[in-house]
Protein backbone atom coordinates (compact mmCIF):
# COMPACT_ATOMS: atom_id res chain seq x y z
CA UNK A 1 0.00 0.00 0.00
CA UNK A 2 1.52 3.46 -1.23
CA UNK A 3 0.52 5.03 2.34
CA UNK A 4 3.92 6.50 2.48
CA UNK A 5 2.99 8.56 -0.31
CA UNK A 6 0.18 9.98 1.40
CA UNK A 7 2.13 11.10 4.40
CA UNK A 8 4.80 12.60 1.97
CA UNK A 9 1.59 14.68 0.26
CA UNK A 10 1.32 18.25 0.85
CA UNK A 11 -1.20 18.84 3.71
CA UNK A 12 -3.25 21.08 2.06
CA UNK A 13 -3.54 18.86 -1.65
CA UNK A 14 -7.32 18.96 -3.10
CA UNK A 15 -6.51 16.45 -5.37
CA UNK A 16 -4.56 13.54 -5.12
CA UNK A 17 -3.92 9.99 -7.18
CA UNK A 18 -2.50 7.51 -5.89
CA UNK A 19 -1.64 4.34 -8.48
CA UNK A 20 -4.57 5.43 -10.42
CA UNK A 21 -5.56 3.21 -13.49
CA UNK A 22 -8.19 3.12 -15.91
CA UNK A 23 -9.86 0.67 -18.24
CA UNK A 24 -12.53 0.96 -20.32
CA UNK A 25 -12.34 -2.24 -22.30
CA UNK A 26 -10.72 -5.01 -20.55
CA UNK A 27 -6.72 -5.22 -21.41
CA UNK A 28 -6.35 -1.66 -22.83
CA UNK A 29 -5.93 1.21 -20.03
CA UNK A 30 -6.69 4.71 -20.99
CA UNK A 31 -4.46 5.72 -17.50
CA UNK A 32 -2.10 3.99 -16.24
CA UNK A 33 -0.74 4.02 -12.51
CA UNK A 34 -1.15 7.95 -12.54
CA UNK A 35 0.05 9.06 -9.39
CA UNK A 36 -0.75 12.98 -8.63
CA UNK A 37 -1.12 16.06 -6.63
CA UNK A 38 -2.66 19.45 -6.78
CA UNK A 39 -1.68 21.66 -3.89
CA UNK A 40 -4.27 24.26 -2.70
CA UNK A 41 -4.16 27.49 -5.33
CA UNK A 42 -2.25 25.64 -7.71
CA UNK A 43 -2.63 26.31 -11.67
CA UNK A 44 -1.61 23.39 -13.97
CA UNK A 45 -1.58 22.58 -17.39
CA UNK A 46 -2.40 18.86 -18.59
CA UNK A 47 -1.05 18.38 -22.23
CA UNK A 48 -0.64 15.60 -24.73
CA UNK A 49 -1.58 14.10 -27.79
CA UNK A 50 -5.27 13.07 -28.38
CA UNK A 51 -6.33 10.10 -26.70
CA UNK A 52 -3.31 10.23 -24.77
CA UNK A 53 -6.02 10.43 -21.11
CA UNK A 54 -6.80 14.30 -20.36
CA UNK A 55 -10.72 13.65 -20.53
CA UNK A 56 -10.58 10.39 -18.38
CA UNK A 57 -8.32 11.78 -15.44
CA UNK A 58 -10.56 15.40 -15.69
CA UNK A 59 -13.52 12.48 -15.46
CA UNK A 60 -11.94 10.91 -13.02
CA UNK A 61 -11.25 13.76 -11.00
CA UNK A 62 -15.17 14.88 -10.97
CA UNK A 63 -16.54 11.70 -10.22
CA UNK A 64 -17.85 11.07 -13.46
CA UNK A 65 -16.03 7.68 -13.67
CA UNK A 66 -14.65 5.70 -11.63
CA UNK A 67 -10.90 4.05 -11.08
CA UNK A 68 -10.40 1.00 -12.21
CA UNK A 69 -7.75 0.65 -9.84
CA UNK A 70 -6.08 3.23 -7.53
CA UNK A 71 -7.16 5.50 -4.91
CA UNK A 72 -8.41 9.04 -5.69
CA UNK A 73 -8.96 11.55 -2.96
CA UNK A 74 -10.33 14.85 -4.38
CA UNK A 75 -11.12 17.75 -1.51
CA UNK A 76 -10.56 15.49 0.90
CA UNK A 77 -13.08 12.40 -0.28
CA UNK A 78 -11.81 9.11 -0.80
CA UNK A 79 -13.83 9.37 -4.36
CA UNK A 80 -12.91 5.96 -5.76
CA UNK A 81 -15.77 3.66 -4.43
CA UNK A 82 -18.48 6.34 -3.53
CA UNK A 83 -21.84 5.99 -5.53
CA UNK A 84 -23.03 7.62 -8.37
CA UNK A 85 -25.56 10.19 -6.02
CA UNK A 86 -23.16 11.23 -3.35
CA UNK A 87 -20.77 12.69 -5.56
CA UNK A 88 -23.63 15.19 -6.31
CA UNK A 89 -22.58 17.57 -3.20
CA UNK A 90 -18.47 16.92 -3.90
CA UNK A 91 -19.71 18.32 -7.71
CA UNK A 92 -21.22 21.16 -6.66
CA UNK A 93 -18.01 22.52 -5.03
CA UNK A 94 -16.12 21.52 -8.27
CA UNK A 95 -16.35 23.98 -11.40
CA UNK A 96 -15.79 21.65 -14.99
CA UNK A 97 -15.59 23.59 -18.38
CA UNK A 98 -16.51 20.26 -20.45
CA UNK A 99 -15.00 20.39 -24.27
CA UNK A 100 -18.12 19.78 -26.27
CA UNK A 101 -19.88 22.74 -23.42
CA UNK A 102 -22.46 20.75 -22.20
CA UNK A 103 -24.83 23.85 -22.47
CA UNK A 104 -28.65 23.56 -22.23
CA UNK A 105 -30.02 24.44 -25.33
CA UNK A 106 -33.03 25.08 -24.57
CA UNK A 107 -32.27 27.52 -21.52
CA UNK A 108 -31.47 31.27 -21.71
CA UNK A 109 -28.03 32.22 -21.22
CA UNK A 110 -28.91 33.42 -18.09
CA UNK A 111 -30.29 30.02 -17.41
CA UNK A 112 -27.38 28.77 -18.12
CA UNK A 113 -25.28 30.18 -15.42
CA UNK A 114 -28.13 30.16 -12.98
CA UNK A 115 -28.98 26.29 -13.05
CA UNK A 116 -25.16 26.14 -11.48
CA UNK A 117 -26.58 28.08 -8.65
CA UNK A 118 -30.42 26.44 -8.59
CA UNK A 119 -28.44 23.17 -7.81
CA UNK A 120 -27.22 24.66 -4.64
CA UNK A 121 -30.19 26.19 -3.98
CA UNK A 122 -29.27 29.65 -3.88
CA UNK A 123 -32.41 32.29 -3.84
CA UNK A 124 -33.94 33.20 -6.97
CA UNK A 125 -32.62 37.19 -5.82
CA UNK A 126 -29.14 36.48 -5.13
CA UNK A 127 -28.87 33.84 -8.04
CA UNK A 128 -30.04 36.71 -10.50
CA UNK A 129 -27.31 39.27 -8.80
CA UNK A 130 -24.47 36.68 -8.97
CA UNK A 131 -25.69 35.53 -12.25
CA UNK A 132 -25.37 39.10 -13.77
CA UNK A 133 -21.73 39.48 -12.50
CA UNK A 134 -20.54 36.59 -13.85
CA UNK A 135 -21.98 37.46 -17.31
CA UNK A 136 -20.31 41.16 -17.02
CA UNK A 137 -17.16 39.05 -16.08
CA UNK A 138 -17.02 36.89 -19.74
CA UNK A 139 -18.67 39.77 -20.87
CA UNK A 140 -22.05 38.03 -21.96
CA UNK A 141 -24.44 40.24 -20.41
CA UNK A 142 -26.03 41.74 -23.41
CA UNK A 143 -26.86 38.42 -24.50
CA UNK A 144 -28.36 36.72 -21.42
CA UNK A 145 -31.89 36.55 -22.80
CA UNK A 146 -30.12 34.70 -25.83
CA UNK A 147 -30.24 30.96 -26.44
CA UNK A 148 -26.73 29.29 -26.42
CA UNK A 149 -27.17 28.07 -29.79
CA UNK A 150 -27.53 31.46 -31.60
CA UNK A 151 -23.66 32.35 -29.42
CA UNK A 152 -20.56 32.05 -31.57
CA UNK A 153 -17.88 29.35 -30.53
CA UNK A 154 -16.33 32.02 -28.21
CA UNK A 155 -19.42 33.18 -26.58
CA UNK A 156 -20.30 29.55 -25.84
CA UNK A 157 -16.91 28.70 -24.38
CA UNK A 158 -17.19 31.77 -22.52
CA UNK A 159 -20.28 30.89 -21.23
CA UNK A 160 -18.91 27.37 -20.36
CA UNK A 161 -16.72 28.77 -18.22
CA UNK A 162 -19.08 31.69 -16.58
CA UNK A 163 -21.49 28.42 -15.24
CA UNK A 164 -18.37 26.82 -13.93
CA UNK A 165 -17.03 29.91 -12.12
CA UNK A 166 -20.53 30.92 -11.08
CA UNK A 167 -20.73 29.46 -7.80
CA UNK A 168 -17.16 29.65 -6.98
CA UNK A 169 -15.95 26.14 -6.51
CA UNK A 170 -12.13 25.24 -4.86
CA UNK A 171 -11.33 23.49 -7.80
CA UNK A 172 -11.71 24.46 -11.90
CA UNK A 173 -11.29 21.83 -14.57
CA UNK A 174 -11.36 22.86 -18.20
CA UNK A 175 -11.02 20.76 -20.68
CA UNK A 176 -9.45 22.24 -23.96
CA UNK A 177 -11.04 25.22 -23.21
CA UNK A 178 -9.61 26.76 -26.66
CA UNK A 179 -9.89 24.01 -28.41
CA UNK A 180 -11.01 25.49 -31.30
CA UNK A 181 -10.37 29.21 -31.31
CA UNK A 182 -8.18 31.61 -32.82
CA UNK A 183 -5.33 32.67 -30.77
CA UNK A 184 -6.54 35.94 -29.62
CA UNK A 185 -9.34 34.13 -28.44
CA UNK A 186 -7.71 31.52 -26.95
CA UNK A 187 -5.58 34.26 -25.05
CA UNK A 188 -9.10 35.75 -23.64
CA UNK A 189 -10.28 32.93 -22.67
CA UNK A 190 -7.22 31.80 -20.84
CA UNK A 191 -6.75 34.93 -19.22
CA UNK A 192 -10.50 34.64 -17.70
CA UNK A 193 -8.99 31.61 -16.38
CA UNK A 194 -5.75 32.89 -14.40
CA UNK A 195 -7.81 35.19 -12.89
CA UNK A 196 -9.60 32.63 -11.29
CA UNK A 197 -6.57 30.72 -10.22
CA UNK A 198 -5.02 33.56 -8.61
CA UNK A 199 -8.03 34.45 -6.58
CA UNK A 200 -6.53 30.82 -4.88
CA UNK A 201 -8.71 28.42 -6.51
CA UNK A 202 -6.90 25.32 -7.60
CA UNK A 203 -7.20 24.67 -11.39
CA UNK A 204 -6.22 21.91 -13.97
CA UNK A 205 -6.61 22.96 -17.88
CA UNK A 206 -6.05 20.14 -20.66
CA UNK A 207 -4.82 21.25 -23.43
CA UNK A 208 -2.54 20.72 -26.28
CA UNK A 209 -1.99 23.99 -27.74
CA UNK A 210 1.92 24.83 -27.57
CA UNK A 211 1.38 28.99 -27.68
CA UNK A 212 -0.78 28.46 -24.02
CA UNK A 213 2.26 25.99 -22.38
CA UNK A 214 4.26 28.62 -23.17
CA UNK A 215 2.74 30.83 -21.65
CA UNK A 216 0.57 29.84 -18.82
CA UNK A 217 2.67 26.48 -18.10
CA UNK A 218 4.24 27.07 -14.56
CA UNK A 219 3.56 23.19 -13.96
CA UNK A 220 2.72 21.43 -16.48
CA UNK A 221 1.82 17.52 -16.60
CA UNK A 222 2.18 15.23 -19.50
CA UNK A 223 0.33 12.52 -20.69
CA UNK A 224 1.19 9.45 -23.18
CA UNK A 225 -0.86 6.77 -23.95
CA UNK A 226 -2.44 6.90 -20.14
CA UNK A 227 0.90 7.42 -18.64
CA UNK A 228 1.95 10.94 -16.93
CA UNK A 229 5.41 10.85 -18.73
CA UNK A 230 6.47 14.07 -17.10
CA UNK A 231 5.57 16.68 -14.29
CA UNK A 232 7.39 20.14 -14.34
CA UNK A 233 7.53 23.54 -15.93
CA UNK A 234 7.49 23.73 -19.42
CA UNK A 235 8.95 26.02 -21.65
CA UNK A 236 10.85 23.12 -22.84
CA UNK A 237 8.62 21.33 -24.36
CA UNK A 238 8.93 21.93 -28.15
CA UNK B 1 -37.26 20.98 0.55
CA UNK B 2 -35.96 24.80 0.09
CA UNK B 3 -38.28 27.61 -1.61
CA UNK B 4 -35.77 28.02 -4.36
CA UNK B 5 -35.54 24.97 -4.96
CA UNK B 6 -39.42 24.15 -5.04
CA UNK B 7 -39.29 27.30 -7.61
CA UNK B 8 -36.88 25.56 -10.25
CA UNK B 9 -38.63 22.41 -9.69
CA UNK B 10 -42.00 23.92 -10.59
CA UNK B 11 -40.62 26.03 -13.24
CA UNK B 12 -39.10 22.89 -15.07
CA UNK B 13 -42.38 20.58 -14.67
CA UNK B 14 -44.17 23.54 -15.81
CA UNK B 15 -41.90 23.95 -19.16
CA UNK B 16 -41.59 19.67 -19.59
CA UNK B 17 -45.42 19.84 -19.76
CA UNK B 18 -45.93 22.81 -22.10
CA UNK B 19 -42.95 21.64 -24.36
CA UNK B 20 -44.73 17.87 -24.67
CA UNK B 21 -48.88 19.01 -24.42
CA UNK B 22 -50.26 15.92 -26.33
CA UNK B 23 -48.89 13.65 -23.80
CA UNK B 24 -49.37 15.45 -20.94
CA UNK B 25 -53.13 15.81 -22.10
CA UNK B 26 -53.17 11.83 -22.59
CA UNK B 27 -51.99 11.34 -19.56
CA UNK B 28 -54.61 13.74 -17.85
CA UNK B 29 -57.53 12.34 -20.11
CA UNK B 30 -56.23 8.58 -18.80
CA UNK B 31 -56.16 9.37 -15.32
CA UNK B 32 -59.50 11.48 -15.65
CA UNK B 33 -61.70 8.35 -17.64
CA UNK B 34 -60.12 6.39 -15.00
CA UNK B 35 -61.48 8.37 -11.79
CA UNK B 36 -64.52 8.57 -14.11
CA UNK B 37 -65.10 5.15 -13.62
CA UNK B 38 -63.80 4.34 -10.78
CA UNK B 39 -66.11 7.57 -9.29
CA UNK B 40 -68.75 6.08 -10.88
CA UNK B 41 -69.18 3.31 -8.67
CA UNK B 42 -68.03 4.89 -5.87
CA UNK B 43 -71.28 7.13 -6.28
CA UNK B 44 -73.69 4.16 -7.17
CA UNK B 45 -72.58 1.76 -3.92
CA UNK B 46 -72.26 5.15 -1.79
CA UNK B 47 -76.11 5.39 -2.80
CA UNK B 48 -77.18 2.27 -1.94
CA UNK B 49 -74.87 1.96 0.80
CA UNK B 50 -77.07 5.18 2.27
CA UNK B 51 -80.18 3.46 1.46
CA UNK B 52 -79.28 -0.02 2.92
CA UNK B 53 -78.77 1.88 6.30
CA UNK B 54 -81.81 3.74 5.76
CA UNK B 55 -83.70 0.20 5.49
CA UNK B 56 -81.94 -0.62 8.68
CA UNK B 57 -83.73 1.76 10.90
CA UNK B 58 -87.09 0.99 9.46
CA UNK B 59 -86.65 -3.15 9.86
CA UNK B 60 -88.95 -3.87 12.77
CA UNK B 61 -89.35 -7.41 13.64
CA UNK B 62 -93.27 -8.31 14.56
CA UNK B 63 -93.33 -10.78 17.17
CA UNK B 64 -97.17 -11.56 17.50
CA UNK B 65 -98.62 -12.53 20.80
CA UNK B 66 -101.21 -15.05 20.94
CA UNK B 67 -104.91 -14.43 21.72
CA UNK B 68 -104.73 -15.41 25.32
CA UNK B 69 -102.51 -12.68 26.45
CA UNK B 70 -103.54 -10.23 28.46
CA UNK B 71 -102.48 -6.92 28.69
CA UNK B 72 -100.68 -7.87 31.79
CA UNK B 73 -98.70 -11.01 30.29
CA UNK B 74 -97.61 -8.51 27.24
CA UNK B 75 -95.93 -6.11 29.31
CA UNK B 76 -94.13 -8.94 30.89
CA UNK B 77 -93.27 -10.57 27.15
CA UNK B 78 -92.20 -6.56 26.27
CA UNK B 79 -89.94 -6.71 29.25
CA UNK B 80 -88.73 -9.99 28.39
CA UNK B 81 -88.08 -9.01 24.99
CA UNK B 82 -86.04 -5.55 26.18
CA UNK B 83 -82.94 -7.80 28.01
CA UNK B 84 -82.90 -10.25 25.05
CA UNK B 85 -79.53 -10.10 23.34
CA UNK B 86 -78.72 -7.66 20.28
CA UNK B 87 -82.04 -5.87 20.99
CA UNK B 88 -82.55 -2.02 20.78
CA UNK B 89 -86.21 -1.19 21.33
CA UNK B 90 -89.71 -2.96 21.80
CA UNK B 91 -92.38 -1.29 21.49
CA UNK B 92 -95.78 -3.05 22.76
CA UNK B 93 -98.37 -2.85 19.98
CA UNK B 94 -102.22 -3.40 21.63
CA UNK B 95 -104.87 -5.08 19.48
CA UNK B 96 -106.35 -1.83 19.49
CA UNK B 97 -103.19 0.08 18.62
CA UNK B 98 -102.54 -2.51 15.59
CA UNK B 99 -106.04 -1.86 14.34
CA UNK B 100 -105.23 2.18 14.75
CA UNK B 101 -102.07 2.22 13.04
CA UNK B 102 -103.65 -0.34 10.36
CA UNK B 103 -106.29 2.20 9.86
CA UNK B 104 -103.89 4.84 9.84
CA UNK B 105 -101.44 3.37 7.47
CA UNK B 106 -104.05 2.38 5.06
CA UNK B 107 -106.92 4.37 5.22
CA UNK B 108 -108.53 2.86 1.74
CA UNK B 109 -109.10 -0.33 3.65
CA UNK B 110 -110.14 1.59 6.78
CA UNK B 111 -113.33 0.59 6.77
CA UNK B 112 -112.23 -3.24 6.26
CA UNK B 113 -112.74 -3.90 9.85
CA UNK B 114 -115.55 -2.03 10.89
CA UNK B 115 -118.35 -3.44 12.98
CA UNK B 116 -115.88 -5.95 14.65
CA UNK B 117 -116.49 -5.38 18.37
CA UNK B 118 -112.89 -6.08 18.97
CA UNK B 119 -109.79 -5.87 16.98
CA UNK B 120 -109.26 -9.10 15.04
CA UNK B 121 -105.72 -7.68 14.74
CA UNK B 122 -102.89 -9.76 17.02
CA UNK B 123 -101.02 -8.04 19.49
CA UNK B 124 -97.50 -7.53 18.63
CA UNK B 125 -93.93 -6.87 20.46
CA UNK B 126 -92.50 -4.45 17.36
CA UNK B 127 -88.51 -5.02 18.02
CA UNK B 128 -85.32 -2.82 16.51
CA UNK B 129 -82.48 -4.38 16.45
CA UNK B 130 -79.18 -3.14 17.08
CA UNK B 131 -77.53 -2.01 14.07
CA UNK B 132 -74.74 -5.35 13.94
CA UNK B 133 -77.15 -7.56 14.76
CA UNK B 134 -79.86 -6.75 11.65
CA UNK B 135 -78.73 -10.16 9.72
CA UNK B 136 -80.37 -13.43 9.62
CA UNK B 137 -78.17 -14.41 12.35
CA UNK B 138 -79.43 -11.79 14.75
CA UNK B 139 -83.14 -12.45 13.72
CA UNK B 140 -81.79 -16.06 14.99
CA UNK B 141 -80.73 -15.25 17.99
CA UNK B 142 -83.57 -13.29 18.87
CA UNK B 143 -85.92 -16.56 17.60
CA UNK B 144 -83.89 -18.43 20.05
CA UNK B 145 -84.47 -16.32 22.87
CA UNK B 146 -87.77 -15.54 22.72
CA UNK B 147 -89.61 -18.95 21.30
CA UNK B 148 -90.95 -21.28 24.03
CA UNK B 149 -92.23 -18.70 25.69
CA UNK B 150 -95.92 -18.74 26.91
CA UNK B 151 -97.89 -16.33 24.61
CA UNK B 152 -95.07 -15.80 21.78
CA UNK B 153 -96.63 -16.83 18.29
CA UNK B 154 -95.39 -16.26 15.20
CA UNK B 155 -92.58 -14.30 14.21
CA UNK B 156 -92.48 -11.86 10.88
CA UNK B 157 -90.36 -9.53 9.25
CA UNK B 158 -88.85 -8.08 5.66
CA UNK B 159 -85.34 -9.48 6.62
CA UNK B 160 -85.05 -11.64 3.13
CA UNK B 161 -85.69 -8.80 0.87
CA UNK B 162 -83.28 -6.48 2.66
CA UNK B 163 -80.38 -9.15 2.77
CA UNK B 164 -80.63 -9.77 -0.93
CA UNK B 165 -79.96 -6.21 -1.27
CA UNK B 166 -76.99 -5.92 1.00
CA UNK B 167 -75.87 -8.69 -1.03
CA UNK B 168 -76.26 -6.57 -4.51
CA UNK B 169 -74.44 -4.60 -2.90
CA UNK B 170 -71.63 -5.47 -1.67
CA UNK B 171 -71.51 -7.65 -5.28
CA UNK B 172 -71.18 -4.03 -6.70
CA UNK B 173 -68.36 -2.96 -4.37
CA UNK B 174 -66.46 -6.01 -5.16
CA UNK B 175 -67.16 -5.21 -8.67
CA UNK B 176 -65.44 -1.76 -7.92
CA UNK B 177 -62.47 -3.40 -6.39
CA UNK B 178 -62.58 -5.63 -9.46
CA UNK B 179 -62.44 -2.67 -11.71
CA UNK B 180 -59.46 -0.89 -9.79
CA UNK B 181 -57.37 -3.93 -10.12
CA UNK B 182 -57.41 -2.96 -13.97
CA UNK B 183 -57.57 0.03 -13.98
CA UNK B 184 -55.49 1.35 -11.60
CA UNK B 185 -52.11 -0.56 -13.01
CA UNK B 186 -53.43 0.44 -16.44
CA UNK B 187 -53.42 3.81 -15.65
CA UNK B 188 -49.79 3.86 -13.56
CA UNK B 189 -48.46 2.71 -16.79
CA UNK B 190 -49.75 5.16 -18.93
CA UNK B 191 -48.48 7.63 -16.88
CA UNK B 192 -45.13 6.29 -16.35
CA UNK B 193 -44.79 6.44 -19.68
CA UNK B 194 -45.90 9.93 -19.68
CA UNK B 195 -43.06 10.71 -17.56
CA UNK B 196 -40.60 8.66 -19.35
CA UNK B 197 -41.31 10.82 -22.48
CA UNK B 198 -40.45 13.71 -20.68
CA UNK B 199 -37.46 11.92 -19.16
CA UNK B 200 -36.05 11.02 -22.53
CA UNK B 201 -36.93 14.52 -24.08
CA UNK B 202 -35.14 16.11 -21.48
CA UNK B 203 -32.64 13.00 -21.15
CA UNK B 204 -29.03 15.72 -21.99
CA UNK B 205 -30.63 18.11 -20.23
CA UNK B 206 -30.47 15.97 -17.13
CA UNK B 207 -27.16 14.34 -17.57
CA UNK B 208 -25.60 17.65 -17.76
CA UNK B 209 -27.32 19.13 -14.61
CA UNK B 210 -26.24 15.73 -13.02
CA UNK B 211 -22.65 16.79 -13.95
CA UNK B 212 -23.00 19.96 -12.52
CA UNK B 213 -23.90 18.69 -9.29
CA UNK B 214 -27.72 18.44 -9.27
CA UNK B 215 -28.75 15.88 -6.72
CA UNK B 216 -31.13 13.28 -6.91
CA UNK B 217 -34.17 15.18 -6.03
CA UNK B 218 -33.17 18.08 -8.06
CA UNK B 219 -33.11 16.03 -10.90
CA UNK B 220 -36.29 14.28 -9.92
CA UNK B 221 -38.61 16.74 -8.14
CA UNK B 222 -39.63 18.30 -11.66
CA UNK B 223 -40.86 15.06 -12.94
CA UNK B 224 -42.37 13.94 -9.52
CA UNK B 225 -44.33 17.44 -9.85
CA UNK B 226 -45.01 16.48 -13.29
CA UNK B 227 -46.71 13.59 -12.64
CA UNK B 228 -48.74 15.06 -9.49
CA UNK B 229 -50.05 18.07 -11.61
CA UNK B 230 -50.95 15.55 -14.24
CA UNK B 231 -52.48 13.38 -11.79
CA UNK B 232 -54.37 16.08 -9.93
CA UNK B 233 -55.73 17.72 -13.31
CA UNK B 234 -56.54 14.66 -13.94
CA UNK B 235 -58.81 13.87 -10.72
CA UNK B 236 -60.37 17.38 -11.27
CA UNK B 237 -61.26 16.03 -14.85
CA UNK B 238 -62.77 12.82 -13.96
CA UNK B 239 -64.79 14.93 -10.84
CA UNK B 240 -66.60 16.75 -13.55
CA UNK B 241 -67.24 14.26 -16.07
CA UNK B 242 -69.03 12.39 -13.37
CA UNK B 243 -70.43 15.43 -12.41
CA UNK B 244 -71.91 15.86 -15.68
CA UNK B 245 -73.00 12.40 -16.15
CA UNK B 246 -74.74 12.79 -12.99
CA UNK B 247 -76.72 15.68 -14.17
CA UNK B 248 -77.43 14.82 -17.39
CA UNK B 249 -77.56 11.23 -17.72
CA UNK B 250 -79.27 10.39 -14.84
CA UNK B 251 -82.60 11.76 -15.41
CA UNK B 252 -82.62 9.51 -18.68
CA UNK B 253 -81.53 6.17 -15.70
CA UNK B 254 -84.63 7.09 -13.93
CA UNK B 255 -86.43 3.91 -14.36
CA UNK B 256 -83.39 1.92 -14.27
CA UNK B 257 -81.79 3.66 -11.31
CA UNK B 258 -84.77 3.42 -8.76
CA UNK B 259 -84.70 -0.42 -9.43
CA UNK B 260 -81.17 -0.20 -7.68
CA UNK B 261 -82.02 2.77 -5.29
CA UNK B 262 -85.35 2.32 -4.90
CA UNK B 263 -87.53 5.92 -4.40
CA UNK B 264 -84.43 6.97 -1.98
CA UNK B 265 -83.03 10.76 -3.48
CA UNK B 266 -79.51 10.19 -5.07
CA UNK B 267 -76.87 12.55 -3.65
CA UNK B 268 -73.75 13.20 -5.54
CA UNK B 269 -69.86 12.64 -4.07
CA UNK B 270 -69.83 14.85 -0.70
CA UNK B 271 -66.73 17.20 -0.42
CA UNK B 272 -64.57 14.79 1.40
CA UNK B 273 -65.02 12.46 -1.34
CA UNK B 274 -64.54 14.92 -4.36
CA UNK B 275 -61.13 16.04 -3.38
CA UNK B 276 -60.29 12.09 -2.22
CA UNK B 277 -60.81 11.74 -6.09
CA UNK B 278 -58.66 14.69 -7.04
CA UNK B 279 -55.96 13.61 -4.29
CA UNK B 280 -56.35 9.99 -5.69
CA UNK B 281 -55.43 11.77 -9.63
CA UNK B 282 -52.56 13.25 -7.85
CA UNK B 283 -51.82 9.66 -5.99
CA UNK B 284 -51.98 7.89 -9.48
CA UNK B 285 -49.73 10.72 -11.19
CA UNK B 286 -46.79 10.55 -8.12
CA UNK B 287 -46.78 6.63 -8.16
CA UNK B 288 -46.51 6.60 -11.61
CA UNK B 289 -43.62 9.17 -12.04
CA UNK B 290 -41.48 7.43 -9.42
CA UNK B 291 -42.27 4.05 -11.62
CA UNK B 292 -40.79 5.73 -14.35
CA UNK B 293 -37.76 7.00 -12.19
CA UNK B 294 -36.70 3.99 -10.67
CA UNK B 295 -37.17 1.91 -14.12
CA UNK B 296 -34.97 4.71 -15.26
CA UNK B 297 -32.52 4.44 -12.65
CA UNK B 298 -32.32 0.85 -12.67
CA UNK B 299 -31.25 0.84 -16.72
CA UNK B 300 -29.05 3.71 -16.02
N1 LIG C 1 -16.26 5.93 -22.72
C1 LIG C 1 -15.19 5.31 -23.27
N2 LIG C 1 -15.27 4.01 -23.62
C2 LIG C 1 -14.23 3.38 -24.14
N3 LIG C 1 -13.04 3.94 -24.36
C3 LIG C 1 -12.88 5.25 -24.04
C4 LIG C 1 -13.97 6.00 -23.48
N4 LIG C 1 -13.53 7.25 -23.25
C5 LIG C 1 -12.25 7.30 -23.65
N5 LIG C 1 -11.86 6.10 -24.13
C6 LIG C 1 -10.52 5.77 -24.61
O1 LIG C 1 -9.60 6.13 -23.62
C7 LIG C 1 -8.45 6.72 -24.19
C8 LIG C 1 -8.24 8.10 -23.63
O2 LIG C 1 -9.27 8.97 -24.08
P1 LIG C 1 -9.41 10.46 -23.61
O3 LIG C 1 -9.34 10.50 -22.14
O4 LIG C 1 -10.63 11.01 -24.23
O5 LIG C 1 -8.13 11.15 -24.23
P2 LIG C 1 -7.85 12.68 -24.54
O6 LIG C 1 -8.85 13.50 -23.84
O7 LIG C 1 -6.46 12.90 -24.07
O8 LIG C 1 -7.93 12.84 -26.02
C9 LIG C 1 -8.68 6.72 -25.68
O9 LIG C 1 -8.02 5.59 -26.21
C10 LIG C 1 -10.16 6.58 -25.82
O10 LIG C 1 -10.46 5.88 -27.01
MG1 LIG D 1 -10.26 14.86 -24.55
Amino acid sequence: MPRDNVARGASDALVRLFHVSKSYLAGSFALRDINLELGRGEFALLTGPSGAGKTTLLRLIFGAERPSEGQLLVLGRNISRVGGHSVAPLRRRIGVVFQDFKLLPRHTVEQNVGIALDVMGVPAREKRARVFAMLKRVGLEARRAHHPLSLSGGEQQRLAIARALVNRPQLLLADEPTGNLDPDLSIEIMELIAAFASSGATVLVATHDHGLLRRYGRRVLRLEAGELVDDGVSGAQP
Amino acid sequence: MSLPFAQTALRTALSSMRASPVTSLVAVATIGLCLLLIGAFVLLVANMERLLDHFGEEIRVSVYLSEETDIEAQQQLAARARIAPGVLEVELLTREAALERFRQHQPEHATLFEGFGESPLPASLEILLAPEQRNEQGVAILVESLSGLPGIGELGYGHEWVSGYAHVVSLLYGAAVALCCVLLPATFLIVAGTIRLSLYARRDEIEIVRLIGGSRGFVASPLLLEGITCGACGGLLGLVLLYLCYRLLLPAFEGGLSLLIGTAEPVFLGIGAACGLIAAGALLGLLGATIALLQDELRS
